[in-house]
Order: C-alpha cells, then structure tokens, then sequence
C-alpha cells in the first residue's frame, strides 16, 4: 500500500496570552490510497485541530503549525504557498463538517454553491458546471437533483444540506476527503445512511477519507484503521478489528468500556473519571496518567514515546515497554 | 416578490395618511397665522373676514383638512402665500432635480466609500488601517454637517480656491456637465460624512460576524483565494443587516440635505424648506413636509425590498 497523506511529527500550537499553547504535539499518522482512517478521542484533543492543519486553515493568529511535515501525493503542504494551497483545496482534498446547518452558504443556492467548485477547479463552462452539479446531486440521493439544484440551503434538512455538502466536496473527485464529525449533529437513521454514501462514494471514486468522529459506531461502522489522540498526541493506532478486540491503551480501553450502547457519546464517559487535561496545562509524563486506572511511577515521571507493537498496531504506554512492565 | 412590493407598498398608505394628518395638525396650531403675516394690520375686521372666507379659514378643521387632501392627492398643494399665485407643486417641481441630483450622489459616495472600507476595517480588525477608519469614522459621527461643511468651505472654497462657496453653476456661463460636478463635490461630500461614518461602522461589525461563521470556513476550505471568500461569500451576508440600518438612515440623511442645502445655498427642496420657514408660507411648508414624507417611505420601501432581494431566507 502507498501513503496518500503522511504526517510526521506535526505540531499546531496556539498563542494565547504571550503562552504558546500545545493543541496538536507531535502526531504521526498515514492514510493510504483508498483507506478510511477514523480519528478517534474525547474533544478537546487535538482532531478538528490536526484536520485543519492539514489543509492549511489553522486561523492565524492565533494558530501556527510550529514543526513536522505534510506529505500529501509527493508535497509537503506544510511549505506550499496560500496560492499553490489554494489548487488543491477543495481539489486534492476536500473537507465536511459537522455544521450541514451552517456550513452552506445561505445567500448561494445549492447549485451556484456546487458549481462555483467546478468552475474553478476544473474550468468547467458555467452550463457544463450546472449539468454536472445536477449529477453530483443525483449521485448523493436526491432524486428531484434539478429542483434542489436551484434551491436556497434554509430550505433542505440537516441530512440534505450534509448530502449537498458531501456533493460539493466529492465533484471534483478528490484523493482525499476529511470529514469531521460528519453525522454528530443528524438523526441515527440520518447518519447511517450518510455513512453508507461516504463508504459508496469512496470506493466509486477510489477516495481516502479521514473521519473524525467520537463515537465508536461510526468507526466500527465506516473505518478501516483507527487513530486514538489525547490531549493532543496519538495514543493508539490499530487495524479496526484489532481495535474492537482488544484495546492496548487504557484510555481506548476506557473509550469502549463506556460505551454501553455502541451509538453512546464519548463527550460523556462514564468509565474514565476526569477531563481531557487542557492543552495549556499538561502534566508531566503520560497525558493520561493523571486519569489512568493501571498507572505506576514511570508514567508520572517520564513521557511514553508511541511504541510499535506489529506492522499495524502501536500505543503510546509503558505497559506494552516489555522491560518495564511492572509485576 | 411583485406581490410583496405591491403588499409593502399598500402597507405604507395608512402611514403616509398619519403624516398628513400630523403635518397638517402641526402646522395649523403653531403660533403666528398667515392672516397676521399676510395682512396689512390696519386691515378693517370685514376685509379680514372676507379673506378668512376666501381661503377657507372659517370651515371646521376637519373639512379644511379634507380639503387640503383631495386637493394634494390631485398634485394641487396650494399657491404661496409670499410668492403670490405660483403653485407650490411648480415651486417644489423646479427644486426637486437638484435635491434629487445631490442625493443620489452622496448616497453612492457614502456607499462606494464605506462599504470597502468597512470590509478592509474587518478582515484587517485591529490593525493600523482599522484603528484608523475607526477614529476616522468616529470623527465623522461627531461633527455636524453644518460644521464639515462652514469648515471645508472656509479651507477648500475660500482659501484654497479649488471649490465654489455654494450654488449649483457659475452665474453667466453655459451648462456643462463638469462646472455641474464642481458644484456638486462640497456639498455631496458633506452630505454623504455623517452616513458614510456610520455605514462603516455597520459594514465592520456585520462583517466581523460574517467572517467567524462556518461557511466562510466552507469557501477556504473549497480552495478560494481570500478576496473571492470575503467578496463573494462574505459580503453579500455581511450587506444584509447594513441595508436595514441603511433604510433607518434615510430620515436623517433628508434632515441633512435641509442643512447643507442651506449652507451651500443649493437651490433644492431643503433651502425652499428654510427659506418658506423662515417666511412662514404655509402651503409650500405643509407641501415640502409631506414629499419628505413621502421620500422616507418610500425610502424605507426600497430598503425593504433590497432586504428581501439579498435575503432569500425571507418569505413574502
Ligand atoms: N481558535 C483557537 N484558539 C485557541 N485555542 C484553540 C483554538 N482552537 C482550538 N484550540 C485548542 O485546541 C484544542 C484542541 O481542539 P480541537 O482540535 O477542536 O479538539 P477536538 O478533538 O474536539 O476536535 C482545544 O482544547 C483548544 O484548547
Ligand atoms: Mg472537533
């Protein structure tokens, strides 16, 4: 398998108050042709913020990516300029949010809102532009495409302005889509069928997608491999199967002990007591030692690297550090 | 949106009937009466009596009231009192252009000029450049027209020569199109300060609303250079709240033509508006009170249908 996107030792700080502010710290994390990677941890973690440095719309000021690389299809976005960027955007790689609600435009109909992408990518003549929008509406699951295709977003639901937005981002076929949180904000029965286009669509257009998601359905559900961040880091990284199966990290192990039913929220832990530590007020060694059930001196005293565990699996915890298991 | 501009406009009847009511009332119990000013005050109780009868002074005020309407809605607004005989509609006709070329004029200035700088003021919030249309625009809030304008007449008109002190021509030459402009510049500019300064600062903040909302986030994100996110996706929702701040303006802005019609002796509807005050010409007040009002609404009217133009969220 090739990497598509492989970041190295990112990091988006923000500024606040003369302090630079550790959101993102050091995440590695590849994403292959054609894979679905889920990105997984309470909020506050760091997801949104690694999604966004990715394609390069860290507000700034306040955010700045201090260090690491970008690879993305042989570039380093990390050191393209806003003009080269602004070719791949919405191109290359394309993004979701969790807002269907405020995420359109609301003075643009759903085509002018569509085809303005293809216009401008593609070079698409305006009529060109229209039919194509027409198809990519089609394509998402409205059937009256050329009614809603002239319509104003206030008009469609959540789930529809999610569709109209997974069509706008899919219709210049791009190699990568990030979805954050994508289905957070829909019905249950909304968000399985949203997930079910996402799955269609990427393997129809052979697309890579990164979701960010907390809830552990939707991983099970859509993703091939998934990332587990903390308090701005990767704890975790495992083959979905492997994951479910058995979790190394005890905060994966915590994320799916407090997942009773498996659509619960993982805003809302039960299992794990205490918050996600603020980026600006980290304690020394493990991130997650301050909350972790299986905790011993080293992890307070020292910070675990993320140890590889197979070819597909890695966790950040001195437990799995052979020599230093304690007895 | 016919129907709705047809709506609105059937709307604005009852109100503009209310003004007549309250300019006619206003006018009819203010102190000094045109008999006194019209009248020699030797005059004999008969002859005064017959001019009473003449002009209708005897009927109950609410048929003289009823008169004056039936006669308005007919364009018959009277003749002057101090300019015998000429009709007050041919007064306020031969003033209207210049009223009317003067207001259209600073409105675009004000518009043309505010608006930019407020977006700049926006997407560069807190910055040199904003701190100074901010002070700048403050400025403008605070002075009064009649100030800016006996100021910028005192430097640019006497002392620097580069404008007329007042007027709409040069006396004796020709009509061109540029001594028209060179007129027009003081005055449209003095106008247009007190409304560009606030449209600024409504541009500003609406924008920096706009800015922070998620499908801004949407445009960058679809790989939009920074000009198109704001102009194309930004403006026309940070316009939207503008135009009705807009609309509120416009009584104002008629308030300041009055002004600076006066100082720049412009020969339009606003110095007609003094100069009949001053002389107590009833009729031609009475007149001149009710096209203002018939502007603001009208005003407001077209603010209400850019409203709905620009926003498609509105259902009419
Ligand atoms: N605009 C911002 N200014 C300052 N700090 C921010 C900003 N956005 C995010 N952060 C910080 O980054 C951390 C991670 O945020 P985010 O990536 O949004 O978390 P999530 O995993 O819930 O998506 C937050 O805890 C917050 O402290
Ligand atoms: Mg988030």
């Amino acid at each position: 398998m090739t990497a598509l996107l492989e970041l190295k030792n990112l990091k988006t700080y923000f500024k606040r108050k003369k302090i630079e502010i550790p959101a993102v710290d050091g995440v590695d994390l590849v994403i292959n042709k054609g894979e679905t990677v889920a990105l997984v941890g309470e909020s506050g973690s760091g997801k949104s913020i690694t999604s966004l440095s990715i394609m390069r719309l860290i507000p700034s000021p306040p955010g700045r990516i201090v260090d690491g690389q970008i690879n993305f299809n042989g570039q380093d976005l990390a050191k393209l300029t806003e003009d080269e960027l602004c070719k791949i955007r919405g191109n290359d790689i394309s993004m979701i949010f969790q807002e269907p609600m405020t995420s359109l435009n609301p003075v643009l109909t759903v085509g002018e809102q569509i085809t303005e992408v293809l216009t401008y990518h593609q070079g698409m003549s305006k009529t060109m532009a229209k039919k194509k929008a027409i198809e990519m509406l089609e394509l998402v699951g409205f059937s009256r495409a050329k009614e809603i295709v002239d319509d104003y977003p206030h008009r469609l639901s959540g789930g529809m302005r999610q569709r109209v937005m997974i069509a706008m981002a899919m219709s210049c076929n791009p190699k990568l889509l990030i979805a954050d949180e994508p289905t957070t904000a829909l019905d249950v029965t909304i968000q399985a069928q949203i997930l079910d286009l996402m799955k269609d669509l990427s393997k129809k257009f052979e697309t890579s997608i990164l979701i960010i998601t907390h809830d552990l359905g939707v991983v099970s559900e859509i993703a091939d491999r998934v990332v587990v961040m903390y308090a701005g880091q990767v704890v975790e990284e495992a083959l979905v199967e492997d994951l479910f199966e058995n979790p190394l990290h005890p905060y994966t192990e915590g994320l799916m002990g407090s997942v009773p039913s498996i659509e619960e929220d993982l805003d809302r832990l039960k299992s794990i007591e205490g918050n996600v530590p603020a980026p600006e007020n980290l304690p020394a060694g493990c991130r997650f030692a301050p909350r972790c059930p299986h905790k011993f001196d080293r992890c307070t005293a020292e910070m675990p690297q993320l140890l590889k565990i197979n070819e597909t699996r890695a966790a950040r915890c001195f437990l799995y550090d052979s020599k230093e298991v304690p007895q | 949106m016919l129907s709705y501009i047809i709506r609105r406009t059937l709307m604005a009847i009852p109100l503009l009937l209310g003004i007549t009511v309250v300019s006619f009332a206003i006018m009819k119990f203010a102190p000094g009466d045109p008999t006194s000013l019209m009248m020699d005050p030797t005059i004999s109780q008969a002859d005064k009596a017959k001019f009473m009868e003449r002009y209708g002074l005897n009927d109950p005020v609410y048929i003289q009231y009823f008169k004056w309407l039936g006669a308005m809605l007919q364009g018959d607004f009277g003749t002057s009192l101090i300019r015998k005989g000429v009709p007050v509609m041919e007064m306020i006709m031969n003033r209207m252009p210049n009223t009317i070329l003067l207001m259209v004029v600073s409105t675009m200035l004000a518009v043309v000029i505010s608006i930019p700088f407020g977006v700049i003021s926006a997407t560069k919030a807190y910055s040199k450049l904003d701190y100074s249309v901010t002070i700048t625009s403050f400025l403008g809030v605070a002075t009064p027209n009649f100030f800016l304008g006996l100021i910028l007449i005192m430097v640019f008109a006497v002392q620097l020569n580069w404008f007329p002190t007042g007027g709409v021509s040069t006396l004796n030459e020709p009509f061109s199109i540029w001594d028209r402009i060179h007129h027009l510049f003081l005055p449209a500019f003095v106008l247009a300060a007190a409304d560009m300064a606030g449209l600024t600062r409504y541009t500003r903040s609406s924008m920096m609303e706009v800015i922070k909302q998620d499908y801004i986030r949407t445009a960058r994100a679809k790989g939009f250079k920074e000009q198109k996110v704001i102009y194309k996706h930004g403006l026309r929702n940070g316009l939207i709240p503008v135009i009705t701040i807009f609309g509120l303006m416009i009584p104002s802005f008629i308030g300041g033509a009055v002004i600076v019609e006066k100082i720049f002796t412009w020969p339009g509807i606003g110095l007609l508006f003094v100069d009949s005050a001053f002389q107590r010409d009833y009729p031609v007040i009475m007149g001149l009170t009710v096209i203002s009002a018939v502007f603001v609404v009208i005003g407001n009217l077209v603010a209400d249908i850019l409203y709905a133009i620009f926003d498609p969220r509105i259902e009419y």
